[in-house]
């Protein structure tokens, strides 16, 4: 423990902070399931954001089997854009998202990983913000963050919103987090660190972004917060049933127990 | 910024535990240390419900989280069962 400390304490003092290095290169993971509309917009975006900030980086699409013809799209982007910066990496059925990071990662030549959601609930535009705060004060992980700031959520009624609030004060009482947003999946890390960090975890879904906040705080691993907007279109139709909350109290009193 | 309807909630959430806390801190603080013969304490309940209340409505609410989840849990049986 102490010599990993020291190794990564020799590594930040090496980084210089405030500045994107020339071989700094950004894979974004997008996991895709029937995105056949979305796609092309998020890909658009992406480009727009990182070329217009020169930044380095490459987009890994992981479809996992959608039956619209999401896969056909991916292809279609990748003639369009080029293949050195559109990877498709498709699979064969729906096998969850833990499992699409790791199959991404393989695929990442990237030395910073960002992960969002593809169905334009998450704007590119903030990406180029997480990287500026990373270099900025040097983390290993940089979250966007709903709860603080002027980050927030766009389509969610008064109920929603409340039940989200509690669940998350809740949250921070018994996990004492360090980050303001623990479900959040709009986050960079650095590459090493998601691997450390996939390989330790063992919840799915939602619990399982949850857990990796807590198990980069166990690891000592600094976490950075960007305010972010989540627009919520899909989702916001479609209410909070009483499972969802008695699922989300499961899995945070197992990781209360078990971290 | 949420939108209106929203802004008022939230500050009236906001008044509404400002209310109790204030009620609540002279109650239980200043109170004690006030003239029993002052006409203050025509206002404030008699000092044992001071734990009382709390007490019930923390008994309450953990009453309330049971019965939820046990009526969610039922149901989700009740579905597996007439799925299987």
């Amino acid at each position: 423990m102490a010599s990993e400390e020291a190794s990564r304490n020799s590594r930040s003092r090496r980084e210089p902070k405030g500045r994107i290095l020339q071989q700094d290169k950004y894979s974004v993971l997008l996991p895709t399931y029937n995105e056949r509309e979305n796609l092309p917009f998020i890909v658009w975006l992406l480009v727009k954001s990182f070329s217009e900030s020169g930044i380095n980086y490459e987009i890994i699409i992981i479809d996992d089997g959608s039956p619209d013809g999401t896969r056909d799209i991916a292809e279609q982007l990748v003639r369009i854009y080029g293949a050195d910066k559109i990877l498709l990496r498709p699979r064969e059925k729906k096998l969850g998202l833990g499992t699409a990071y790791i199959h991404g990662m393989k695929h990442a030549t990237g030395n910073y990983i960002i992960i969002m959601d593809a169905d334009l609930s998450h704007h590119p535009k903030f990406i180029p913000e997480f990287i500026r705060k990373q270099k900025e004060g040097n983390f290993d992980i940089v979250s966007g963050t709903r709860y603080k700031g002027n980050g927030g959520v766009y389509g969610w009624d008064l109920k929603r919103k409340i039940i989200s609030r509690v669940a998350n004060f809740i949250t921070q009482i018994l996990l004492r987090p360090g980050a303001s947003d623990l479900t959040g999946s709009f986050r960079l890390y650095r590459k090493e660190v998601l691997q450390k960090l996939i390989e330790k975890c063992v919840s799915k879904g939602y619990v399982f972004q949850m857990e990796m906040i807590v198990r980069a705080r166990q690891l000592n691993y600094t976490i950075g917060e960007v305010p972010i907007s989540f627009v919520d279109r899909v989702y916001g139709a479609s209410k909070l049933g009483g499972n969802e909350i008695v699922s989300f109290l499961k899995g945070l009193l197992t990781l209360f127990a078990t971290t | 910024m949420a939108t209106g309807t929203d802004q008022v909630v939230g500050l009236g959430l906001v008044a509404i535990s400002l209310i109790i806390f204030t009620y609540y801190t002279a109650w239980v603080i200043l109170l004690p240390f006030i003239d029993s013969q002052h006409v203050i304490h025509k206002y404030f309940l008699p000092r044992a419900y001071a734990v009382a209340i709390p007490l019930a409505a923390g008994l309450l609410l953990l009453l309330f989280v049971g019965v939820f989840i046990t009526s969610v849990m039922l149901k989700n049986q009740k579905v597996t069962k007439k799925a299987q």
